[in-house]
């Protein structure tokens, strides 16, 4: 009953994408058809798909292992002043993220790299890298201090050490702190808009349907809903919530 | 003295492993935070091939539209921010003792882009939208109307399950143990609730809440899908700026965008030391 | 400040579903300390949780100073409980967190700091008043947890296995407070531990609960040497159950003497030096037999050894029967062997 109430707004978009004409006050459309899967899958959309996902898969990749190290030394509490990095790290989650598109703007023009993907990852990695690195500490600690002290007491090399026993360990949270990583890239609209130079991302190509086309915006809001619900499967089927 | 001084030095060697282990990241941040912000600073004050000059500045401090925009802004991120702490403190104490199911059920939006939800707002409220059919005309109209309440609606509801997720976390450690261990030394449940739950769950939820905030302060992707065209939010007059004038638009553009930058800070700044009056309740 | 008498009548509880107590009868006299032992699982931390009210009851009654009280919220009902873990509240200091009850019933600043600073120096931590709860060790922290339940001023304590996470020296110390405190107030206190030789020093009565009822509550010593059936008697580490005839006839191993000649002839198949004394199992006609002997005495195995049962030590076991709970001691009954 509950999961049924929690769905019907987004049953009624799934309805919504498929429904060449459906004009008011029906409560049922007149058509269905793929229309809106059509033009969804044609032309720029089709690309800003891919490109949305090539950037936040990158994006997240690349906060993961610049922030390993950061998040190993925070999670087991070593700093003894640990509030300045802290409040670096808070800083760009403050910002407007159209604010900081706009700033770095300026210097990939000069650097000739306006519109390209390695600039749209390094734009989302501004605020990305802070999430992840926030979510993965939680996964440092005494209690993975303990294991790997059992692996070096038992001869374990550095490297087996960290296939063996690190990252199985951390593995939850290695992969909740991915998941958001993805998440934030691929559902960021100012920064993709301001660095985009022309380039197509997915949230960026679906804003102008949302007035103009419900159809088109219905399919492609449930394409942007794909990772999403596939994080929720993931996290449902693990037991716990990423976050 | 041979001991002291080799322990010094181990000590130094180990702050210097931690700083070279928190360098990727911190160095990362600087150049890309920093470097925004000199850019966007660069651009509001030396428009493209002009000498350095403060006309952005005042042009924006002139337009009556900006101030209407920052009074709009604030208004409906205030707001949104504090529907959703309400709601998320209110689930909180009614689900703390659900199961896991209840749980996840009600963190469902947490992943969920605020395009999207936008996006069904539209689908479901605007004019002639599966509501309206469905019950024969709403009796307000939250999408597109000048006060901003489809903007207000998609934040409380995408946000509100974030900031339950926050404090339920809060509540998960230990809470039950201390609310029993008052609840036997004969507090009612009301004076559990103001000394034993709030000050539990109160860091988490300001923490939280600003973020919401300064999302909602600078995001302007909800209020372009859901929000009326006039008053625009800071980030839809900065867009509108861009459009206009080639020139001064991004200069005005930048000057927009950093002053909302510098209202989430100083924002977040206050925020963080209301929380920290330790008797706050 | 005198106690009232604890009355359970028949509760049954089951939280989560299976039942967990099954009409447990329990009475305490008013002013007096009960330690209430069992194996893990018995039902112990249940039975407290029913009578503080955190724990709905199925059936039975709770009565306090006469007063039926299992329909009262927690709060209403008088009891203060110190828990295994001390769980202060980490957000306010030491005195604060004494006085909480007091803050609850509405008395002022001044007079909850001054009741508290005098709580606090009855448990030992005179001058931490001021302290963050974070700052202080395990002991303080359950001395702190102590002071905040006696501050309640309850018409009940409760302590369920309060020592448990100290050292033994910090435990001991905590032991002998408890025990002074309870006495001067003549405060009706039932205190869980897992521990049998705890339990003797803490109770005045101790009360044994095996699978949801309670099977024996007594004084210490009859518990230890007049167990009512062989489940008490090995609980309380009366190892030797001998069957003679229709009956079973126990005795604790550290009243079985062994001589060089005489007695009942066996040999020593085991000898264990425990630090005070030695555990010797002796091989005796079948039947192994245990005794605790001084180290110097202690015989070694293979040995040949006389067993001597002493008559006024060896307590026949009651023919089983169902009624569960069984107060005081009747004479030992004259046993030849």
């Amino acid at each position: 009953m509950a999961a049924l109430l929690a769905s019907a707004p987004l049953l009624a978009l799934v309805v919504r994408a498929f429904a060449d004409e459906w004009r008011a006050p029906a409560l049922v459309p007149q058509q269905l058809g793929l229309r809106g899967v059509q033009i969804a899958f044609s032309g720029s959309s089709a690309e800003a798909f891919g490109n949305s996902l090539l950037v936040a898969v990158a994006t997240a990749m690349v906060a993961l292992v610049l922030a390993w190290p950061a998040a190993r030394v925070l999670g087991e509490r070593r700093l003894r002043h640990p509030a300045p990095v802290f409040l670096l790290l808070a800083m760009p989650l403050l910002v407007p993220s159209y604010a900081v598109g706009t700033g770095l703007t300026e210097w990939f023009i000069r650097l000739g790299l306006d519109g390209t993907l390695p600039a749209l990852v390094a734009g989302h990695l501004t605020f990305v890298l802070p999430y992840v690195v926030l979510v993965l500490l939680s996964g440092f600690g005494p209690r993975l201090t303990a294991l790997e002290e059992v692996a070096r007491v038992n001869g374990l090399s550095p490297f087996r050490r960290l296939l063996w026993v690190t990252l199985p360990a951390a593995a939850p949270t290695v992969g909740a702190s991915a998941l958001i990583g993805f998440l934030v890239s691929w559902s960021d609209y100012g920064t993709s808009l301001a660095l985009g130079g022309g380039r197509p991302m997915l949230p960026v190509v679906l804003l102008p349907f949302v007035g103009a086309d419900p159809q088109v915006a219905a399919t492609l809001a449930l394409l942007f809903l794909a990772p999403a619900v596939g994080v929720l499967a993931a996290a449902t089927r693990a037991g716990r919530m990423p976050l | 003295m041979t001991g002291t001084r080799w322990r010094a030095g181990a000590r130094w060697r180990a702050g210097a492993r931690d700083a070279a282990l928190l360098a990727p990241s911190l160095a990362a941040l600087a150049l890309l935070f920093g470097g925004a912000i000199i850019g966007a600073a660069r651009v509001s004050l030396v428009p493209l091939g002009q000498g350095p000059t403060l006309e952005a500045w005042r042009d924006l401090f002139d337009d009556p539209l900006f101030a209407d925009a920052v009074l709009f802004t604030v208004r409906t991120a205030l707001l949104s921010t504090a529907l959703a702490a309400l709601v998320a403190l209110g689930l909180a104490l009614a689900v703390r003792r659900r199961g896991a199911l209840v749980r996840i059920l009600l963190a469902l939006p947490v992943p969920v882009p605020h395009l999207l939800v936008a996006t069904v707002a539209v689908v479901w409220l605007a004019p002639g939208g599966l509501a309206d059919r469905a019950l024969g005309g709403l009796p307000v109209t939250p999408v597109r109307d000048p006060a901003g309440m489809g903007i207000v609606l998609v934040y409380v509801y995408k946000e509100a399950p974030f900031l339950l997720l926050l404090v339920l976390a809060a509540l998960g450690r230990g809470h039950q143990e201390s609310d029993e261990a008052a609840a036997a030394l004969g507090l009612t449940p009301f004076q559990r609730l103001r000394w034993v739950t709030w000050p539990t769950v109160r860091s988490p939820l300001v923490v939280g809440s600003i973020v919401v905030l300064a999302f909602a302060l600078g995001a302007f992707e909800v209020p372009l899908a859901v929000g009326p065209s006039n008053p625009p939010t800071i980030a839809e007059y900065a867009r509108e700026a861009t459009q206009g004038d080639l020139v001064s638009g991004q200069s005005t553009a930048a000057a927009a965008l950093l002053l909302s930058a510098v209202a989430s800070i100083a924002l977040a700044a206050i925020a963080v030391r209301a929380a920290r009056d330790p008797q706050g309740g | 400040m005198s106690g009232h008498e604890l009355d359970c009548r028949d509760l049954s509880v089951s939280p989560g579903d299976s039942p967990v107590l099954r009409g447990l009868s329990l009475t305490v006299p008013a002013g007096s300390r009960t330690a209430l032992v069992g194996p893990s699982g018995a039902g112990k931390t249940t039975l407290l949780r029913a009578i503080s009210g955190l724990q709905d009851i199925d059936a039975g009654e709770v009565r306090l100073g006469g007063e039926p009280i299992h329909a009262r919220a927690v709060h209403r009902r008088g009891i203060a409980v110190v828990f295994q873990e001390p769980r202060l509240l980490p957000h306010i200091d030491v005195q604060d967190n004494v006085a909480l009850a007091l803050r609850a019933a509405g008395v002022g600043r001044r007079e909850r700091r001054r009741t508290a600073a005098a709580q606090l120096e009855e448990v030992g931590l005179g001058g931490l008043a001021d302290r963050r709860v974070q700052g202080l060790s395990g002991g303080e922290q359950q001395r702190v947890a102590l002071a905040r339940a006696l501050c309640a001023n309850p018409r009940l304590l409760l302590l369920d296995e309060p020592l448990t996470a100290l050292d033994p020296s910090r435990r001991a110390a905590l032991r002998r407070v408890i025990v002074e405190l309870q006495q001067q107030r003549r405060l009706t206190t039932v205190i869980v531990t897992h521990d049998r030789s705890e339990a003797a020093e803490l109770g005045q009565r101790i009360a044994l609960m095996l699978e949801g009822l309670i099977v024996q509550h007594g004084e210490p010593r009859t518990l230890f040497e007049r167990p009512v059936s062989a489940a008490v008697a090995r609980f309380f580490g009366v190892s030797n159950l001998i069957p003679s005839g229709a009956e079973t006839l126990a005795i604790r191993p550290e009243h079985v003497r062994l001589e060089r000649e005489g007695g009942r002839r066996g040999i020593v198949v085991e000898a264990v030096y425990a630090g005070d004394h030695v555990r010797v199992v002796v091989e005796c006609g079948g039947q192994r037999l245990r005794a605790h002997v001084p180290p110097p005495d202690a015989p070694r195995v293979g040995e040949q050894i006389g067993v001597i049962l002493p008559s006024e030590h060896v307590w026949p076991l009651p023919a089983a029967t169902s009624r569960p709970e069984v107060t005081g001691s009747s004479a030992a009954p004259r046993v030849t062997l």
